[in-house]
C-alpha cells in the first residue's frame, strides 16, 4: 500500500511539475501574441536589443582599431572580454532581464497579483512580458563572440571549451545576482531603480575592459564589491594565460566560474526573504 | 470691498502672475529632485565615480601613444570628461513620475496638457527649461571641480571659450528640438517605446557622446555632417578641446544656427497637427 502511495504521490508530483511549465509556457506565448498586437514595435524591440548591443560594439571597435591594446591587454584580448561580456549579458536579458523591472511591477502594485497565483513569483516576474529585445540582443552578442574567438590565438582544448561555456553561464548567472539583489530591497523601496540603471551603465560602461587600467583601489572595488571582474576580465584572463596578472590569486582566478551560480543562489534565498516581508502597495 | 476684484489687473502685475506661474511650471521635475537628499547625494556620487574612470579609461588608452587621429591624450580625456558632464543637462528622467509623453499618451493624460489655459507647446518648453537649467547646474558644479582637480583643460584661448559657450548653447537647442522631435511621434504612433530608444541611441552616436566622432572612420563623419546630431555635442566639444580652431567656429555656428531655425518651425508645425490627432486612449 505505502509503495502504491507513493507512486501515485511520485506520479502526482511530476504532473504538477509539468502542468507548472505547461503555464509557463502558455505564458510566454500570449506575451509574444500580445506584443504582436504593435507589430512594428515588436520589431523594433527586436532591434532595440541588437543596437544598444552595437553601441557597445561601435565604442570597442572604434578604440581597438585606433588604439595599440588596453593595460597591455592585446586588441584580440580585449575583444574576447568583450566577447564573453555581451554573450552573457544577452543570456541574462532573455532569462532573467524583467528583474530590472521590478520596482515598475511594485509601484503599480502587480507584484501582489502575483503573489496570489499558484506559481513562484520570480518565475511570474521573469513571465511578465517577453523580451523582444534580447533576440536582438542575442544575436549581436553571438556574431561578436564568435568574431573574438576567430580572432584569439588560445589553444581550444576540451578543458579550455568547458571552462569557457562555465564562464558565460556563470556570468549570465552573476549579473542576474546582481539585479536580483538590488530587486530584493526594490520590493521594500522601489526607488533602487535609480541604483538599478547606474549598475547597468557601470556594467555596460566597464564591465568589458581590462580592470587593471583601473587604479588598485578601483579594481579591488569591481572585483570585490561589484564583482564585475568575476563576469568576463577574469575567465577571459584564465583563457588567455594571464592568470598570474589579474590582480587576484590564480586560484581564484580559475574557480571565477563558480561565482555566477553561488551568489545567484544567495541572491535567490535574500530574494525569497525579502518577498516574506513585503509590505504590500498602500500599506 | 469688491471694488479691487472688478478692477482689471495692471500689466506689470500680469507680467508678474505670468512669471510666477511659468515659474511654477519649470520648477516642477527639479523641485521633485531637490526634496529627495538622497537622490542628490546619489547624483553626485554617480557623476563623480563616472568622471573617475572615463579618465582612467582614455588615460590607459593613451599610455602607449601620444596622438591619436589628431588628439592629444589632454584634448581626448577633455572631450571624454565634458561629454560626460554634458549628459548631466539631461539628468532627469521623468519617467519615474510617469511624466514623460509617452506615458501620458499610455494613460491618456495627455489629453489635460491641451484642456488647460496654456498652450501645450509652450507648457513642454517651460518644462524642459527648468530640467535643463537643474542639470546645467551639475554639469557647471562638477565642470569646476573637475578644473580644480586636473580632470579637464582649459580652451586655448578666449576666443576658443567664447566659441563654445555659444555653440554649446545653440547644441543645447538643437537636442531640445530633436528630443521634442522624438517625444511628438508619439502623437502618430501611440505605442512606439521601441522607436524612442532607437531614436536617442541614434542621438548619442552621432553627437559623439559615446566616443569622439574623431576616431570614426571618413565616411561616417561624412554622413554625420549632414545629419543635427554631431552639432549637438561633438562641435562644441571639438572647439573647447582646440579640435576645430577658432577661425571656423563662425562656420559651424551658422550651421547651428540653420538647424535650430529648422527644427524650430518643424516641431512648431508638429505640434498644430498633434492637436487635430489627439485621442484620449481608454475612451
Amino acid at each position: 500500500m505505502t509503495s502504491i502511495r507513493e507512486a501515485v504521490k511520485h506520479v502526482s508530483e511530476n504532473r504538477s511539475i509539468s502542468r507548472s511549465w505547461r503555464v509557463t509556457w502558455q505564458f510566454i506565448r500570449l506575451n509574444i501574441r500580445s506584443q504582436m498586437e504593435y507589430r512594428v514595435n515588436f520589431f523594433m524591440s527586436i532591434a532595440i536589443g541588437a543596437v544598444w548591443q552595437v553601441s557597445i560594439v561601435v565604442f570597442a571597435v572604434v578604440l581597438l582599431t585606433r588604439f595599440p591594446g588596453m593595460g597591455n591587454w592585446t586588441s584580440s584580448e580585449v575583444l574576447l572580454i568583450v566577447g564573453m561580456r555581451m554573450l552573457s549579458h544577452g543570456l541574462y536579458v532573455l532569462f532573467f532581464g524583467r528583474i530590472f523591472e521590478l520596482s515598475s511591477l511594485v509601484q503599480e502594485g502587480r507584484i501582489d497579483t502575483f503573489l496570489l497565483r499558484p506559481l513562484p513569483v520570480y518565475r511570474q516576474v521573469q513571465l511578465a512580458f517577453f523580451p523582444a529585445n534580447a533576440v536582438g540582443d542575442l544575436a549581436v552578442a553571438l556574431c561578436l563572440f564568435v568574431d573574438s574567438l576567430i580572432r584569439s590565438s588560445i589553444e581550444w582544448s576540451p578543458g579550455r571549451i568547458t571552462f569557457l561555456v562555465a564562464a558565460i553561464l556563470s556570468g549570465m548567472l552573476l549579473e542576474a545576482a546582481m539585479f536580483t539583489a538590488l530587486s530584493s530591497i526594490a520590493l521594500h523601496f522601489p526607488t533602487t531603480s535609480y541604483w538599478s540603471t547606474w549598475l547597468d551603465e557601470l556594467m555596460g560602461t566597464f564591465g568589458s575592459y581590462p580592470l587593471s587600467i583601473l587604479p588598485r583601489a578601483a579594481e579591488a572595488v569591481f572585483t570585490f564589491g561589484i564583482p564585475l571582474a568575476f563576469i568576463a576580465y577574469l575567465p577571459a584572463g584564465v583563457l588567455s594565460g594571464r592568470s598570474a596578472t589579474l590582480g587576484v590569486p590564480e586560484s581564484l582566478a580559475i574557480l571565477s566560474p563558480l561565482a555566477g551560480p553561488t551568489a545567484f543562489i544567495a541572491t535567490r534565498l535574500l530574494w525569497n526573504h525579502s518577498l516574506r516581508r513585503y509590505p504590500g502597495m498602500n500599506s | 470691498m469688491t471694488v479691487h476684484a472688478h478692477v482689471a489687473p495692471s500689466g506689470t502685475s500680469r507680467v508678474a502672475t505670468g512669471i510666477t506661474r511659468y515659474w511654477g511650471i519649470a520648477r516642477i521635475t527639479p523641485l521633485g529632485e531637490l526634496l529627495a537628499p538622497p537622490r542628490l547625494s546619489a547624483n553626485a556620487l554617480r557623476l563623480g565615480v563616472q568622471i573617475f574612470l572615463v579618465v582612467c579609461l582614455w588615460r590607459a588608452l593613451y599610455a602607449q601613444t601620444s596622438h591619436v587621429a589628431g588628439l592629444t591624450r589632454e584634448q581626448a580625456v577633455t572631450y571624454a570628461v565634458l561629454a560626460t558632464l554634458a549628459g548631466r543637462m539631461r539628468i532627469l528622467d521623468r519617467r519615474y513620475g510617469r511624466d514623460t509623453v509617452l506615458q501620458h499618451m499610455h494613460f491618456g493624460t495627455v489629453i489635460y496638457w491641451f484642456l488647460r489655459p496654456l498652450a501645450p507647446r509652450r507648457y513642454y518648453v517651460l518644462r524642459a527649461l527648468g530640467d535643463q537649467v537643474y542639470g546645467f547646474t551639475w554639469a557647471l558644479v562638477g565642470y569646476a571641480i573637475c578644473l580644480w582637480a586636473g580632470a579637464v583643460s582649459l580652451p586655448s584661448s578666449t576666443a576658443s571659450m567664447t566659441a563654445f559657450v555659444v555653440s554649446m548653447l545653440l547644441g543645447q537647442m538643437i537636442l531640445y528640438h530633436v528630443m521634442q522631435l522624438i517625444d511628438l511621434t508619439c502623437f502618430w504612433t501611440l505605442h512606439n517605446s521601441a522607436a524612442l530608444l532607437i531614436l536617442q541611441f541614434i542621438q548619442n552616436l552621432l553627437s559623439g557622446s559615446y566616443s569622439p566622432l574623431w576616431f570614426f572612420p571618413d565616411w561616417f563623419n561624412t554622413m554625420s555632417s549632414f545629419l543635427p546630431f554631431q552639432f549637438t555635442l561633438n562641435v562644441p566639444l571639438s572647439l573647447y578641446a582646440g579640435i576645430i580652431p577658432p577661425s571656423d567656429a563662425i562656420q559651424q555656428l551658422c550651421f547651428q544656427g540653420a538647424w535650430v531655425v529648422g527644427l524650430a518651425l518643424l516641431t512648431k508645425w508638429l505640434w498644430r497637427r498633434a492637436a487635430r490627432r489627439i485621442i484620449s486612449q481608454g475612451g
